[in-house]
């Protein structure tokens, strides 16, 4: 089928005005969040309904046509991006179909917006834990293809850990449930296997998440050091102490001076080198006291000052701009690589003084502003990509930051997905055997080989998703 | 059956004796601690031999970093051993199955066992951050890492995690370790003496100011047996500094009677599973516990010596009925898998009838086609897949 009868028959099933193929309609859906790739995809599809969208994968799959879902777009490793294939949107599928509150569960569809489902549960006293920086736009489907994370999963744990049950649409058009929500599950672990598999192993049709009661009381301190190592060694310390903030999250100057420019100036220091934003919630009572051992912990590892916010306002403040720190870092140049490597936590100190070896070498800014208590690090440098030298400067300054992290012991991502971005990092954790391991999994779900083709796993018996059929 | 016994040392040792099964026409029983080898349906390799694998000799700590709160060990390390690595820098490794002393790290994650704990701490799957095995065609893969966090690349270690052993032989693992609280105190209430007032009284529970360790539901016979009471009880283990501790103890107190009972009892409850009893887990929505606890009181309890213990954060109830009382229990369970999530752990022959086969479904059976194409490792445990997978090989599909 050219491209032209697929528009048709899928506008059949949604309506025209919910299929995109001029290439201006197109252009938006170009790029995510991460602006450094392109790729066109040959049509956009924008189901409404869940039946619809059933009946649009079917569609594809009788046509044998490649696919890619895409969310909110605000992936940060081109994982959403669809090369000559359909892009399969799924951001006006926001229904929160049901709200369990005794039990603490939510049945959501793919295209809720992270930040609507605490909304719409708030009446109830509940909240969705995982709170990725993007989750004013991101979606719970994007979260569970990535698995994402978010400052407050130091905590609470991943989007693996908040979601029971999945109904799933496989590439084929089988629609199968993984996981369970009214008891335990047994046999194989297909739920955790599809959170976090990047779009490759079908479409999420509707997610049921667990829910949080709201915590008594909260307590936002901002630990302000003038060096990042007291600020590492800092965060060592209260992980060791036994103590599990909430949330730890460390932003060093360059990341301070970029937000402090911006509309989101939280009021951090900005004659700091970095500065740690910690966040405790639990019960009222011995909230204080907890609050108080943080607060002699950053002192003892040579914190300047610590404060405590003082009401709702100063500690939206404060999250405020450690949210919008990407954003904030945005405004000074045309764009930005986002970065997101772990490293074992111990290993802060002499990993970021590495990273920042690294930028003086290739002449660029390095901001980190990441989730230290993870030792999740998200390294930024915003550059020119119009810029050719600039930016081959910046690929290299990102591949050494990345061996540095790996030889450390660490991962090349932690919560932003593999995408496109990553897939030359794959070999330095994962050996050929494991890779292929990967692969056969990936077959079980997909074994026509269309869904997100080309992501994920770089090996050669994978590279038939690669040389996926492309439509023009 | 022969019964020939490979006792690797190494992953390369793993590789070696599954080739030479496969090489063999035989297949192979994984064999750790060996402590609840009769849990889960019987192994069946149909006409071909089953060889011993002992993994225990596959042991020793890899690598322990107490600062990252993180911990590799090769597969046939026990828990005793990671618990006296880890107690002297105030942590631990927050799994706590039902578990015999000799219990390993490998099969506590292969089975995925879990404890009180869990509603603090999670399930195996919760707190494993990096696996090595060997499949069922000899290759050594690695899943996740040794980092706290990481997403690279598909899951493979959650793919392993209540396997079984079916999909590979864990050799190695990684598993994240919790600051073990300092101070801690164990509180029993009596629960309502009016059946009717369970269900209230348990939803009042979920929603109290609490941050439990553990919450539990004991029944009056395996309350004696913990020391905690005479008679059906809830027990909760509680940590936190003084004035959090003191807070939630008159919350508690604010529901019914509240008595010290000592840390001592989650032991006793953690060992109090007798060997040859037959057990199932039963299972619904958290909100559903106390009709669930009233149904096994009306269709179990009758079984001499039958007793229970309810997860109340997540709506779990294990029952355990003495062997003697194994056909009884067979009788009863299609009524109860009717009406509730029942997993069988330990059951007689009979009663595996009754219950579903789990990973039958057609992506479980390709998967476990991937992995291990001739069903060479633990066949027969998760019951053999039914017909949408093609057998690979004429013995590898049993009616
Ligand atoms: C009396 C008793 C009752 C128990 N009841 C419960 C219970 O009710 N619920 C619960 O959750 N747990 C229960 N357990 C849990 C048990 O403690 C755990 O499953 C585990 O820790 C057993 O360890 P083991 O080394 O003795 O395993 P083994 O008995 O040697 O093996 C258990 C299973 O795991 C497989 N296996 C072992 N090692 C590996 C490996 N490296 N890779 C792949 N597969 C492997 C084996 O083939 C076998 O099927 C019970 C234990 C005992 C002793
Ligand atoms: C400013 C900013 C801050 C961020 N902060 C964080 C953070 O703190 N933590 C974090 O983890 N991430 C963060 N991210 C990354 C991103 O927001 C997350 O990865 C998010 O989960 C992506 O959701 P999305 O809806 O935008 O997905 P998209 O970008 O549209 O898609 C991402 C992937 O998911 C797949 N996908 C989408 N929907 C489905 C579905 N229903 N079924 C199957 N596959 C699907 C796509 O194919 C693609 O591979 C941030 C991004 C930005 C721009």
């Amino acid at each position: 089928m050219n491209r032209d009868a697929l528009a048709r028959s899928l506008s059949a099933i949604v309506g025209e005005r919910q299929v995109l193929h001029r290439p201006s309609e197109l252009l938006v859906y170009a790029s995510d969040g991460l602006p450094g790739y392109r790729r066109e995809p040959a049509l956009a599809v924008f189901p409404r309904t869940r039946e619809e969208l059933v009946a649009v994968v079917r569609l594809l799959a009788r046509e044998r046509v490649p696919f890619v879902p895409r969310g909110a777009g605000t992936g940060l490793s081109g994982g959403a991006l669809a090369d000559g294939s359909v892009l399969l949107g799924l951001n006006r599928l926001t229904r929160v179909l049901s709200v369990d509150a005794e039990n603490r569960l939510a049945v959501v569809e793919p295209g809720v917006v992270n930040v609507h489902l605490t909304r719409a549960v708030a009446p109830h006293g509940l909240h969705y834990a995982p709170d990725p920086s993007s989750q004013a736009a991101c979606t719970i489907g994007g979260n569970v293809a990535e698995n994402a994370g978010g400052p407050h999963c130091l905590k609470y744990g991943v989007t693996l850990n908040h979601v029971v049950a999945l109904t799933v649409i496989l590439p084929d058009g089988d629609i199968v449930s993984l996981g369970n929500a009214d008891g335990e599950d047994e046999g194989y672990d297909l739920l955790g296997t599809f959170v976090g598999s990047e779009g490759c192993f079908g479409v999420a049709l509707d997610v049921t998440v667990r829910l949080s009661p709201n915590p008594q009381a909260v307590r936002t301190l901002l630990a302000d050091f003038t060096s990042l190592d007291a600020a590492a060694r800092a965060t060592s310390s209260i992980i060791a102490a036994g103590i599990v903030p909430a949330a730890l999250e460390m932003m060093d100057q360059a990341t301070i001076l970029a937000v402090e420019a911006s509309i989101y100036a939280a009021g951090y220091p900005v004659d700091a080198a970095a500065v740690l934003l910690l966040e405790l919630d639990g019960l009222a009572d011995g909230i204080d006291e907890d609050a108080d051992r943080l607060r002699t912990i950053c002192l003892g590892s040579g914190a300047r000052s610590v404060r405590v916010a003082r009401d709702e306002g100063e500690r939206t403040r404060l999250w405020q701009g450690r949210k919008k720190a990407f954003g904030a870092m945005g405004r000074v140049s045309s764009h930005l690589v986002v970065q997101d490597a772990v490293i074992p936590r111990t290993r802060l100190p002499d990993v970021l003084r590495a990273i920042a070896l690294i930028g003086e070498r290739e002449g660029l800014t390095v901001c980190n502003v990441f989730h230290a208590g993870d030792g999740n690090l998200h390294p930024n440098i915003p550059y020119n990509a119009n810029d050719p030298e600039e930016s081959a400067r910046v690929h290299r300054a990102m591949t050494a930051i990345m061996r540095t992290c790996v030889e450390a012991g660490g991962s090349v991502t932690g919560e932003h997905g593999i995408g496109i971005d990553k897939l030359d990092y794959m070999p330095l954790i994962f050996s050929e055997a494991s890779l292929d391991a990967m692969c056969r999994l990936r077959d079980a779900f997909d074994p026509a080989r269309r869904a997100n083709p080309g992501k994920v796993v770089p090996i050669r018996s994978c590279r038939e998703w690669m040389q996926a059929p492309v439509l023009r | 059956m022969s019964e020939i016994v490979a006792i690797p040392r190494s992953t390369a040792d793993v590789v070696d004796a599954v080739r030479a099964a496969e090489a063999d026409g035989a297949a192979l029983r994984i064999v750790a601690g060996g402590s609840w080898l009769d849990a889960a349906r019987p192994i069946d390799g149909g006409d071909r031999p089953v060889r011993r694998l002992d993994v225990r000799a596959v042991t020793g700590i890899v690598e322990y970093v107490p600062g990252d709160l993180t911990l590799t060990a090769r597969a046939g390390t026990t828990l005793a051993e990671i618990e006296e690595a880890t107690r002297p820098h105030g942590l631990w490794l927050p799994l706590d199955p039902y578990a015999a002393p000799g219990a390993t790290l490998g099969a506590t994650l292969a089975t995925a066992s879990w404890g009180t704990l869990a509603a603090s701490n999670g399930l195996p799957r919760d707190l494993t951050i990096g696996v090595e095995f060997v499949d069922g065609r000899g290759m050594v893969v690695r899943g996740g890492g040794r980092v706290v966090k990481n997403v690279a690349g598909f899951d493979l270690v959650r793919l392993t995690i209540g396997a079984w052993g079916t999909l590979g032989v864990i050799t190695e693992a990684s598993v994240r370790l919790r600051a073990r609280p300092t101070s801690e105190c164990s509180l029993a209430l009596d629960l309502p003496p009016r059946p009717e007032a369970l269900a209230p009284f348990l939803r009042a529970l979920r929603t109290a100011p609490l941050t439990p360790l553990a919450m539990e539901l004991v029944d009056a016979p395996l309350a004696r047996a913990t020391g905690v009471g005479d008679a059906d009880a809830i027990v909760v283990r509680l940590a936190g500094n003084a004035a959090a501790l003191a807070a939630q103890r008159r919350v508690l107190a604010a529901l019914g009677a509240v008595r010290e009972v000592g840390n001592a009892c989650w032991r006793a409850l953690a060992t109090a599973l007798p060997a040859d009893a037959w057990t199932v887990r039963l299972s619904q929505r958290p909100a559903r516990l106390a009709a669930l606890w009233h149904e096994t009181t009306a269709r179990a309890l009758d079984l001499d010596g039958a007793w229970r213990q309810g997860s109340i954060e997540r709506g779990v109830v294990r029952l355990v009925v003495p062997a003697r009382e194994g056909a009884a229990l067979a009788l009863r369970l299609a009524t109860l898998a009717d009406r509730w999530q029942v997993i069988g752990e330990r059951l007689p022959l009979e009663a595996w009838r009754a219950l579903p086969v789990p990973a039958s479904d057609r992506l479980s059976a390709t998967i476990r086609r991937a992995f291990d194409p001739l069903q060479l490792l633990n066949p027969g445990v998760l019951g053999h897949p039914v017909a949408a997978s093609a057998p690979a090989h004429p013995w590898s599909l049993h009616t």
